[in-house]
């Protein structure tokens, strides 16, 4: 735990020290679990330890795109990635310190400040979770705590299903979508027609956040990725530029059948009442 | 920053950005992906590169038990300028878009796309107001016992109502969509019955236009018959869509829009727009996948409160 705990500030490390083992009297762990999530984390066979949290504040680089033209704003795409990256390792440092196996119920956020268009915050949440009977199995990438976006009932489920979480893996790309030259927009005035270097812009920059998060799943030795959410978005940016950001959890089949939980079917239900 | 280089700037496979652009450009005349696009979909679809599903957990548990296996997320989209016409401009809009998603799928050897959801995105200002994107997104899926095929079908509900659908032997098969729309000029006489009305549309109500201003309850019943007529026009021409490939739609989205644009210099009355747009999943009826569906009471621990949306709790009190 030592190793683990180097570079953390004192307060942190006295925080931490105090969440791990709840059954243990004067131990007490945080976390935003619903009730109905806490009791499914505690069936699946993890108790959660605390809210681990990492953030970064970021300035992002000047990039000039040419007016006519559809291309990636690399600097701003690099920007995205490293940002969220940054938060994430800070908050997966927390979870470590913890000892904990995983991390659950990740969210992961963007803001922007009024006072400056080129400052965003990242922030980067969630619930850090260790198995009961301390399992070697369930531990992500080269040893460290898992992280997902699913809440406790789905993790409940996926392990129901077989799999265990890896890591939450993303991708980014930010775009800028060129402008219509004068001469092209008067010629489609009064024409049904499409406008082919928009759809382009729009299928490429989808494609490169697909790609990007599918390699990282790949990087991690991850069979396939779940509940995959494609967000789009423009962070205080001129209009032409829009984010596609991809993000999912990559997971992998359970090695030891002996961890895979009671095996039970769900019930397709019809809510008689909508 | 090393770790970058691989991931940025340059795509996986090494060809520059430009080369790629070129690449778009051929493949999307021609009606067909570029390679790197196939590429990765078909390796994805052999299981060299990881799957990729929007489903959650729970739902994916579900599909396996029933024998549906994610493949990989499937999307397309296209940008449209309606000039001439609004009606054909959605309805080639989406229509494009949900055949580029079907090309994915077909490449993928998929045997269905679930989970499909509609988005349009447009530009700001008003210079940007005759075009916008339609976009499509869903999971392509293999269904166990069935060959791969060359042919998906695509369907606008979730993966779990796409299961249950086949277990009352019900094959969800396409898309149907109807766009209507249709304008109105009261004060040039063209708004058909019109009796009473004339007169007072420049003159009193809310923009100058409206009915309000003569101080008694009456239907405007020019306009009540022309949302009416374009409403029926969407709902009939989004049969016959489905017609070609079904024999029933479900899951309906509807949009209407009546829009009242004040006279100008060219338009020397207030005139009146009625849209309406809707979109369904077509379904075929298939006695091989049927299997008996027993109700069982079900008590939801979840939170009471959520049940019902916060925005109607509010409009109860």
């Amino acid at each position: 735990m030592a190793d683990a705990l180097e570079g953390l500030p004192q307060h942190a490390i006295e925080r931490l020290k105090g969440l791990r083992d709840t059954s243990r009297r004067g131990g007490i762990f945080t976390s935003d679990f619903s009730v109905n999530e806490f009791l499914m984390v505690g069936e699946a066979g993890f108790e959660p330890l605390g809210l681990v949290v990492g953030s970064c504040i970021y300035h992002t680089g000047i990039q000039y795109a040419a007016w006519a033209k559809n291309q990636e704003m690399s600097v701003l795409s690099q920007a995205m990635y490293e940002a969220r990256e940054l938060a994430m390792t800070r908050m997966e440092e927390e979870a470590q310190a913890l000892l904990a196996d995983g991390v659950v119920g990740v969210r992961l956020e963007v803001k922007r400040m009024d006072w400056d268009k080129d400052i965003l915050e990242f922030l980067a949440i969630g619930t850090a979770i260790a198995h009961r009977q301390g399992h070697p199995g369930f531990k992500g990438v080269n040893g460290k705590p898992f992280t997902s976006d699913l809440s406790g009932q789905d993790l409940w489920m996926l392990l129901q299903s077989g799999y265990r979480p890896l890591a939450m893996v993303m991708g980014s790309c930010v775009y800028h979508v060129a402008h219509q030259g004068v001469f092209r927009s008067l010629g489609n005035i009064g024409r049904n027609v499409e406008i082919p270097q928009f759809t382009q812009a729009m299928y490429d920059a989808r494609e490169l956040a697909m790609e990007r998060m599918q390699h990282e799943a790949q990087e991690a030795a991850a069979e396939g990725v779940v509940g995959v959410q494609l967000h789009e978005g423009s962070h205080n940016w001129q209009p032409h530029v829009i984010e596609f950001f991809a993000v999912g959890t990559a997971v992998k089949a359970i090695e030891d059948a002996a961890i895979i939980p009671e095996k039970m079917t769900p019930q397709i239900v019809i809510p008689v009442n909508d | 920053m090393g770790w970058f280089s691989g991931l940025f700037g340059s795509t996986g496979d090494g060809t520059d950005a430009a080369a790629r652009a070129r690449e778009w450009e051929t493949a999307l005349e021609r009606n067909e992906l570029p390679a790197f696009v196939k590429t990765r979909l078909q390796e994805t679809a052999e299981n060299r590169r990881p799957w990729i599903s929007t489903s959650a957990p729970g739902s994916l548990l579900a599909q396996r038990l029933r024998g549906i296996r994610p493949l990989g997320m499937v999307s397309g989209n296209c940008w449209f300028h309606y000039g001439y016409s609004w009606t054909h401009g959605h309805y080639r809009g989406w229509k494009t878009a949900l055949q580029r998603l079907w090309q994915e799928a077909a490449l993928m050897g998929a045997n269905a796309v679930v989970d499909v959801t509609m988005r349009i995105r447009r530009m700001p200002g008003p210079e940007n107001a005759d075009h916008m994107d339609y976009g499509v997104i869903g999971t392509a899926v293999r269904l166990d016992g069935l060959p791969e095929s060359s042919n998906p079908a695509v369907a606008t509900v979730s993966a779990l109502e796409f299961l249950r659908l086949l277990e009352a032997g019900i094959v969800p098969v396409g898309v149907a969509i109807g766009a209507q729309y249709s304008w109105l000029t009261p004060g040039a006489g063209l708004g058909g019955n019109m009796t009473g009305f004339g007169m007072n549309m420049s003159g009193a109500g809310p923009m100058g236009m409206g009915a309000g201003g003569m101080g008694w309850n009456q239907e405007w019943v020019a306009l009540s018959r022309l949302a009416e007529q374009v409403r029926r026009q969407a709902i009939q021409q989004m049969r016959d869509d489905g017609l070609r490939i079904g024999s029933g739609i479900l899951g309906q989205t509807q949009h209407s829009e009546l829009l009242g644009f004040p006279a100008d210099q060219e338009n020397p009355y207030p005139r009146f727009l009625v849209r309406h747009i809707a979109i369904g999943t077509a379904i075929l009826h298939d006695g091989r996948t049927v299997k008996r569906m027993g109700v069982v009471p079900v008590i939801n621990a979840g939170n009471a409160g959520r049940l019902v949306p916060d925005d109607k709790s509010k409009e109860v009190i």
